[in-house]
């Protein structure tokens, strides 16, 4: 924390802590393995909060129990974590025990509105209780589901859960399936639960030149205090944006994605010269056998982007554009087999320790309708352990701002996002800044 | 006793004509008599000839009117006073039980992982509690009470009663559905709840709810552990004798919120792995016109209170640990003091139902092993002459495995009891209720079927109750073993692995 005025009390408490079982009991024995690209993510957690407006069949109880309900289609997530004594290899897999999730009630002492418009950072991180895996992890919930009822009865919905279990868009799409079976709905994306998704190749080539660089950094010894701030792009800002860009083609990820690299480069260092950028893709469509939505895992693929942030904004966006457009199949595959190669070593840091940027606009978020009709006021998605440079997660903006709203989560060491967030540049396109660190 | 030793197959069948035959014989002997003498008679008037018969009417008709009007008034009064005297009957119009919602399910590993979450437990504490869980004869479908989902359990007054209100209003609900009782036609209400006693008290909290009428007579019995239910249905009896024409609710439940024992004394741990979330709401009545659509008539209740004897009265005791935590002490001799309440009760039960040929069997054995000092082994009655069905309260596994075996019982007598141990856990007082529905929703509930009820409870009491069955009941039964009873009866592993 920075030394600052007096930082402002919590408005959130958590009162509560408990168990949720799912309906229906899981048959004895089940398992579930994880696979390469699952080990490699184990050092981070995800952090998803939906902010939903009060509604009749939004409360607290009814949730819970719809929560049972769709858990019954999810074994995996009940489980815990055992080490895999069966064929001798000793790596971490799900035994489906039927323990449940952990669930936890907080109550926000402010209205909804309030505190979209005034809460920190600090706060905001509050609304998804999370806690570390302990001293036994067979009594560990790798998911936490926090419930926050706020003054006027609107209510956010934190989940939380380890980025071994889970990646972004698979809490997305258990949010969704939640809220299909609170409305009583169809589910239209049933989990699918396939370990054997990223098996290596007949004939492997495993290589990931990216990767391997990232495996030799060291940890840092001093990782730097880290907070947040979210930009609220509407679609106006965002076209106006890439009008400004003047090239055609490119969207607003790239838009967005190249601004930030600029605008953060520029604090870090007086001269721009070439720099990297890792980004982050959902690859679930992009096989060419495609995996459904509703795959149950990890499926991110990380790789490097080089570009001469000194030639300006829009050939950096353009980089982007051609680098994120171009992923080629074999690459992600190569990736994976170098990943499945080394699965046995310890996991490294994913998401940092350089500057990282989560491409996650393609994905729907704003699709978990608990009350018919009522999608969340706001979504808001965070990465655990991303210590280091900093990380850019670019997600899909609320509908009601327009098809090419986004909101953009920056996570840096706290100097720096004190100076990002009165960034000129930035603020020049007029994004609704939420969640600004307590300073 | 043969000379040579008959092949072991062709003596029992043997013997078990013979046992066939002598029950046969000692329970019809009246029909067995009385044939002769009409065979007897009819020859004889057959061989007399209408003229002698006709005689006798003649000689009837000369006598005085006033001897055959005294007669005939003296019939009427003897009928009358005895008809006047006779008991009423109390018929189960209906009865429902709490049906849990799945959401409150607890299984074995989430009861485990709570266990060693909660800081009070300590290694040793949670390895007994989860060897108890493991032999306990319970499934993974069994629920507890919201509160005891959190992790402490937060046992407040609040959510103690917002359990009793979850489960009692939602059986009463039930059966006022299915019965179409109006809550204002209630003129006797009966509650009992062990070991949660609020002021005011759980039937104040009915009748508030249902508005039941002002002069109603309620009693709202705790303490009495679980074999309180049996004790309420005496209690109901007795009532109906005193007040014709009326309907009596009789609600019993075990509140478990305020009652988890977050201590440290090995045998104030096993209610914590056992106790479940249940309640069951029964209608009675002593109207004549409930009979038609009545289930059930009551024919006998017996009570048998061991408390007198100082072990007994010990054996289930809610006390203090050393830190001052409560909880509910299960002494070691818990089973031999059952076995001796049991035998006690059917000491008394006994004479009421056995047909004539097991109680002649049993005075005999009686008269050798007294008078004539043989050494035979005290003859057992066989009960299963007397019921067809059994409801044994799921206090246990052992409970039901010793009783299994003092009344000789087969595996299929029990199994009602087994299953709904399974199923539900031990829900005290109103495990017999979700027994006999599981009985009914099996479609072995005939008419003219006999079922003997089995409460055993704290203090040390063993009750029980007989019922007749009045209607065959028909499946499906709507109840709370409708998801659940096709999946039954399960084959119940000694040990379950929790691990």
């Amino acid at each position: 924390m920075t030394v600052s005025v007096e930082t402002r009390r919590s408005r959130v408490t958590v009162y509560a802590k408990s168990t949720a079982p799912s309906l229906t009991p899981v048959k004895p024995g089940k398992t579930h393995e994880f696979t390469a690209l699952d080990h490699s993510m184990s050092r981070h957690s995800v952090h998803l909060v939906c902010y939903y407006r009060q509604a009749p069949t939004v409360t607290m109880t009814a949730l819970k129990e719809s929560l049972c309900d769709v858990l019954s289609y999810y074994p995996a997530m009940t489980g815990r974590l055992v080490k895999n004594e069966g064929d001798g290899c000793g790596e971490w897999m799900v035994k489906c025990n039927d323990a449940g999730v952990r669930m936890v009630d907080a109550r926000a002492d402010t209205t909804l509105d309030e505190f979209l418009a005034t809460a920190t950072d600090e706060e905001e991180r509050q609304l998804a209780y999370w806690e570390d895996v302990g001293s036994d992890p067979y009594l560990w919930s790798p998911y936490c589901i926090q419930f926050t009822d706020f003054k006027d009865g609107s209510m956010a919905v934190g989940i939380s859960c380890t980025h071994f279990h889970a990646d972004p868009t698979c809490v997305a799409v258990f949010s969704r399936a939640w809220s299909e079976t609170h409305r009583r709905a169809l589910v239209t994306c049933p989990p699918f639960f396939h370990p054997w998704a990223f098996y290596p190749r007949k004939n492997p080539v495993p290589s990931s030149p990216h990767l391997s660089e990232k495996s030799t950094i060291p940890p840092p010894l001093h990782p730097p205090a880290m907070s947040s701030v979210t930009f609220a792009f509407s679609a106006s800002s965002v076209r106006q944006c890439l009008a400004d860009l003047q090239l055609s083609n490119l969207s607003p990820f790239d838009a967005l994605a190249s601004l930030l690299w600029l605008r953060i480069s520029s604090y870090k260092s007086a001269s721009l010269g070439t720099a990297q950028l890792t980004l982050a893709v959902d690859c679930r469509r992009r096989m060419s056998a495609p995996l459904p939505l509703g795959f149950y895992g990890n499926a991110l693929h990380f790789f490097g982007v080089k570009a001469d942030l000194s030639s300006g904004w829009s050939h950096i966006a353009s980089e982007l554009n051609c680098h994120v457009s171009g992923i080629k199949e074999d690459d992600v595959w190569s990736s994976v087999e170098w990943l499945h190669e080394r699965s046995k070593e310890k996991a490294f840091q994913m998401y940092g320790p350089e500057l990282t940027c989560l491409a996650w606009d393609n994905v729907p978020v704003y699709n978990a309708e608990f009350s018919p009709g009522a999608i969340p006021v706001h979504v808001g998605c965070r990465i655990g352990n991303a210590q280091g440079e900093g990380l850019v997660v670019i997600m899909a903006g609320a509908p009601g701002e327009g098809e090419e709203a986004r909101t953009v989560i920056v996570t840096l060491p706290t100097d720096l996002t004190a100076q990002i967030y009165r960034d000129e540049a930035i603020l020049k396109y007029g994004p609704k800044i939420m969640f600004s660190p307590n300073i | 006793m043969a000379n040579e030793p008959l092949p072991p197959f062709s003596s029992s069948v043997r013997l078990k004509y013979v046992k066939l035959g002598y029950q046969y014989l000692v329970n019809h002997i009246l029909t067995f008599i009385l044939i002769p003498i009409i065979v007897g008679i009819s020859i004889e008037l057959a061989r007399v000839g209408p003229d002698e018969i006709l005689s006798l009417l003649r000689f009837l008709n000369d006598l005085d009117l006033i001897y055959v009007m005294s007669t005939l008034f003296l019939v009427i009064i003897v009928g009358t006073v005895y008809f006047m005297s006779r008991p009423r009957p109390v018929y189960l119009v209906d009865y429902a039980c709490f049906r849990p919602k799945p959401n409150f399910r607890v299984p074995f590993s989430t009861f485990l992982e709570h266990a060693r979450l909660v800081p009070q437990f300590d290694e040793r504490t949670v390895r007994f509690q989860v060897k108890i869980l493991e032999r306990s004869g319970l499934g993974e479908e069994t629920c507890l009470p919201p509160a005891n989902h959190y992790i402490p359990p937060t046992c407040s007054m609040a959510a103690a009663r917002s359990e009793a209100e979850l489960v009692i209003f939602s059986a009463i609900d039930e059966l006022l559905n299915k019965t179409g009782m109006r809550p204002k036609n209630i003129d006797i209400l009966i509650v009992n709840c062990s070991l949660f006693s609020p002021t005011p008290s759980l039937s104040a909290m009915i009748v508030n709810k249902y508005k039941l009428r002002s002069n109603i007579l309620s009693f709202n019995l705790s303490g009495m552990g679980c074999s309180a239910g049996l004790i309420s249905l005496d209690l109901a009896r007795d009532l109906l004798q005193a007040h014709g024409n009326s309907n009596a609710l009789v609600v019993s439940t075990e509140i478990i919120t305020p009652n988890y024992y977050l201590g440290k004394e090995r045998a104030m741990l096993l209610p914590n792995c056992l106790f479940r979330m249940g309640a069951a709401a029964v209608l009675l009545s002593n109207c004549r016109r409930e009979r038609s659509r009545a289930k059930y008539r009551l024919t006998h209740v017996v009570r048998t209170h061991k408390g007198a004897d100082d072990a007994a009265y010990r054996c289930v005791f809610q006390e203090q640990d050393s830190e001052g935590l409560t909880g509910i002490n299960l002494s070691k001799d818990l089973m031999a003091i059952a076995g001796d309440a049991l035998k006690s009760n059917i000491t008394t039960m006994g004479p009421l139902v056995l047909p004539a040929s097991e109680q002649l069997l049993f005075l005999f054995s009686l008269i050798a092993r007294k008078v004539f000092k043989a050494k035979w082994k005290p003859y057992i009655p066989d009960f299963r002459l007397a019921f067809e069905h059994f409801c044994i309260h799921a206090g246990g596994r052992a409970v039901i495995d010793e009783l299994q075996k003092n009344l000789q019982l087969s595996d299929q007598h029990v199994e009602a009891s087994r299953m709904a141990l399974h199923r539900f856990g031990n829900t005290s007082s109103s495990s017999l209720w979700y027994e006999l529905n599981y009985i009914e929703s099996k479609g072995r509930m005939k008419k003219g079927d006999r079922v003997w009820m089995i409460g055993f409870g704290s203090g040390f009491k063993c009750n029980s109750a007989v019922w007749k069955c009045l209607k065959t009941i028909k499946t499906p039964v709507d109840g709370p073993w409708s998801t659940s009873i096709h999946r039954y009866p399960v084959d119940v592993p000694a040990v379950v692995k929790v691990l």
